[in-house]
């Protein structure tokens, strides 16, 4: 493993411990208010927002939203785009052309518009995001695992299963997938970092789930309720820095995956 | 022409794409929770009852589903795009109205962004190791990783606020071109480094398979410096990939550039869009979806055209 993976791996370990414990980090419970536009002080190590809530309380609480978000609607995307990549490398023929020119159609339509016209319409929640994020994320996925599925079904040992008379499912199950697992984990962690700025962008418009704060609704909040005018980049920047560090880290951490699976294939 | 056969099948997808996104702004305020009408013509708007059923019979909700549809597909064709009833105006006039503006700071994004991309991507890939290519592929790295309308608030809070060398909204202060370019640098500024981080991540991996393939090596052997093998030789094999790139990215970039214009207030279509989310003005975002879309796909058409002109690989292959 190099060394800027450990370093990835690390980080990441501290957002996850954020996000499933905060009530143990956090200074201040998250209904817990005091006066608001407060500046840094040792009471209050970010200051406070325009309800005065404490920001670096907020800060943590909202690590939740945007993991869960972002790995949540990666899960679905990685699930989807692996049943439609196996079975259009596996089928080939006329299941692969149907299947993957769907892809090619999904594909094209621009993400974030139709996912605001989507949200736009039912009212907006974190159930509503992962849905529509993991829906609309998995072309790339499906591409890779065809490739992949087209050179791994011609190798001796699938051959001898179909020659067992194991069924299609089984040898896609238990011969082919323990095989592509490898193209798979990149893309996973690449389909996290770009749901969890597709959930940052959205939240930032508003249409996140109002109960429930994430990070990009904490940047939306400081520059609809006056952190920008009054300068406060102690509300502001935290929540952003947060967001690109998160994503940094989860994108570095899967290309770092895929060097390891080149590297593998090569010996 | 040759090469048609495969630029034809793409034209097929292209079509679909489009059918998909027409029947999605059919059939999503028809299929949504809540009165239809109320769907179509978009929430928090007061309209008297008189004209509700006005807009009721006109829409014909009764009708087969079937001749609805047709109904709808003959008024796109005629750039019917449904009518705001939050602004009181044509959806079309709006959109058009607006996006001139956005087609203008995009453009010069997109075009600066691939040009600065490939370069950066190139000098990255042919010698990666080096500390300038390790960090380059860093930077580029973080911001791509970085929510564009973050990246725009930062430049904003620290170009505009705090140093006051640019104004912080605005598209003009007088229509001259001075001032435009004074209000757009910022904007234009943080979109193409957007862009660029893109293309050079790409960039970077390209050159760096194809510096190892046997006409590079043929090229340095008969004796080429390296900047002629890079610039002669590789740069133009490798930037192929990016031509298809740089297409299926102007959706995301167009995105971003939507991001970029709430946060510098431009009155282009990312205000427009934000306003239209907020009063949840239905007719509105659905054109303007439709209208993304449809650029999207020209993009991605053009991109091919290109692809086919520049590429005599392809042509061959086909013969």
């Amino acid at each position: 493993m190099t060394s800027p993976n450990r370093w990835g791996i690390g980080l990441l370990v501290v957002f996850v411990v954020l996000a499933l414990f905060p009530q143990a980090l956090a200074p201040y419970g998250p209904k817990e208010r005091s006066m608001p536009y407060l500046d840094p002080s040792a009471d209050h190590l970010l200051g406070t927002d325009d309800i005065g809530n404490d920001i670096l309380t907020e800060l943590i609480y909202s690590a939740r939203i945007s993991l869960f978000v972002g790995f949540a609607s990666a899960s679905i995307a990685t699930a989807i785009g692996l049943s439609i990549g196996l079975a259009a490398g596996y089928c080939r023929g006329a299941v692969d052309e149907v299947l993957m020119g769907a892809t090619d159609v999904v594909l094209i339509i621009p993400k974030i518009p139709l996912i605001i016209v989507l949200a736009a319409f039912l009212r907006p929640g974190v159930g509503l995001l992962i849905m529509v994020l993991g829906l609309l994320g998995w072309e790339s996925i499906a591409r890779v695992v065809r490739a992949k599925t087209l050179q791994v079904r011609e190798t001796g040992f699938v051959m001898s299963a179909r020659c067992m008379g194991f069924s299609p499912f089984r040898i896609m199950g238990s011969e082919i997938l323990p095989n592509i697992m490898h193209v798979v984990a990149p893309k996973f962690m690449l389909a996290t970092a770009a749901a969890m700025i597709s959930e940052a962008s959205l939240s930032f418009l508003g249409l996140g789930d109002p109960t429930m704060k994430s990070w990009g609704m904490m940047i939306s909040f400081a520059f609809l309720e006056g952190g920008f005018i009054r300068e406060m980049w102690w509300w502001y920047l935290p929540p952003g820095i947060c967001i690109t560090l998160c994503v940094i880290v989860v994108a570095a951490i899967g290309f770092s995956f895929e060097v390891e699976g080149t590297e593998a294939r090569i010996e | 022409m040759i090469g048609v056969t495969s630029l034809l099948a793409k034209v097929t997808r292209y079509a679909v794409s489009l059918l998909v996104v027409v029947v999605l702004t059919f059939a999503l305020p028809r299929a949504m929770p809540g009165d239809p009408v109320m769907n179509i013509i978009g929430d928090d708007v007061w309209v008297s009852p008189a004209m509700l059923d006005a807009i009721r019979a006109d829409i014909g909700l009764d009708r087969p589903v079937a001749e609805q549809f047709a109904s709808h597909l003959w008024s796109l064709l005629n750039f019917d795009l449904g009518y705001s009833y939050h602004l009181n105006a044509p959806v079309a006039d709006l959109l058009v109205a607006r996006m001139g503006w956005t087609l203008l700071f995009a453009g010069v994004a997109i075009v600066a962004g691939a040009a600065i991309g490939i370069l950066a991507g190139a000098l990255a890939g042919w010698r990666p190791e080096t500390a300038k290519s390790r960090a380059a592929t860093l930077a580029a790295l973080a911001v791509s990783c970085t929510p564009p309308y973050f990246l725009a608030l930062l430049f904003l809070s620290l170009f505009a606020f705090r140093l006051g060398l640019f104004p912080f909204k605005g598209l003009y202060d007088v229509a001259t071109p001075g001032s435009i370019a004074h209000h757009l640098f910022l904007p234009v500024l943080v979109l193409t480094l957007f862009a660029a981080a893109r293309n050079t991540l790409i960039m970077r991996g390209s050159v760096v398979q194809e510096k190892e393939s046997l006409y590079a090596l043929y090229a340095r052997a008969k004796g080429l410096s390296d900047r002629a093998v890079l610039f002669g030789h590789v740069l133009k094999n490798a930037s192929l990939p990016i031509i298809t790139q740089i297409a299926l990215d102007f959706g995301f970039i167009f995105s971003g550039a939507l991001f970029v214009e709430i946060v510098f207030s431009l009155n282009g279509l990312g205000t427009l869009i934000y306003d239209a989310v907020l009063g949840r003005d239905y007719p509105l975002l659905q054109g303007a979806f439709l209208l993304i879309a449809v650029m999207v796909i020209c993009a991605n058409l053009a991109a091919d055209i290109v692809y086919l002109l520049v590429d005599p690989r392809i042509r061959r292959q086909e013969q």
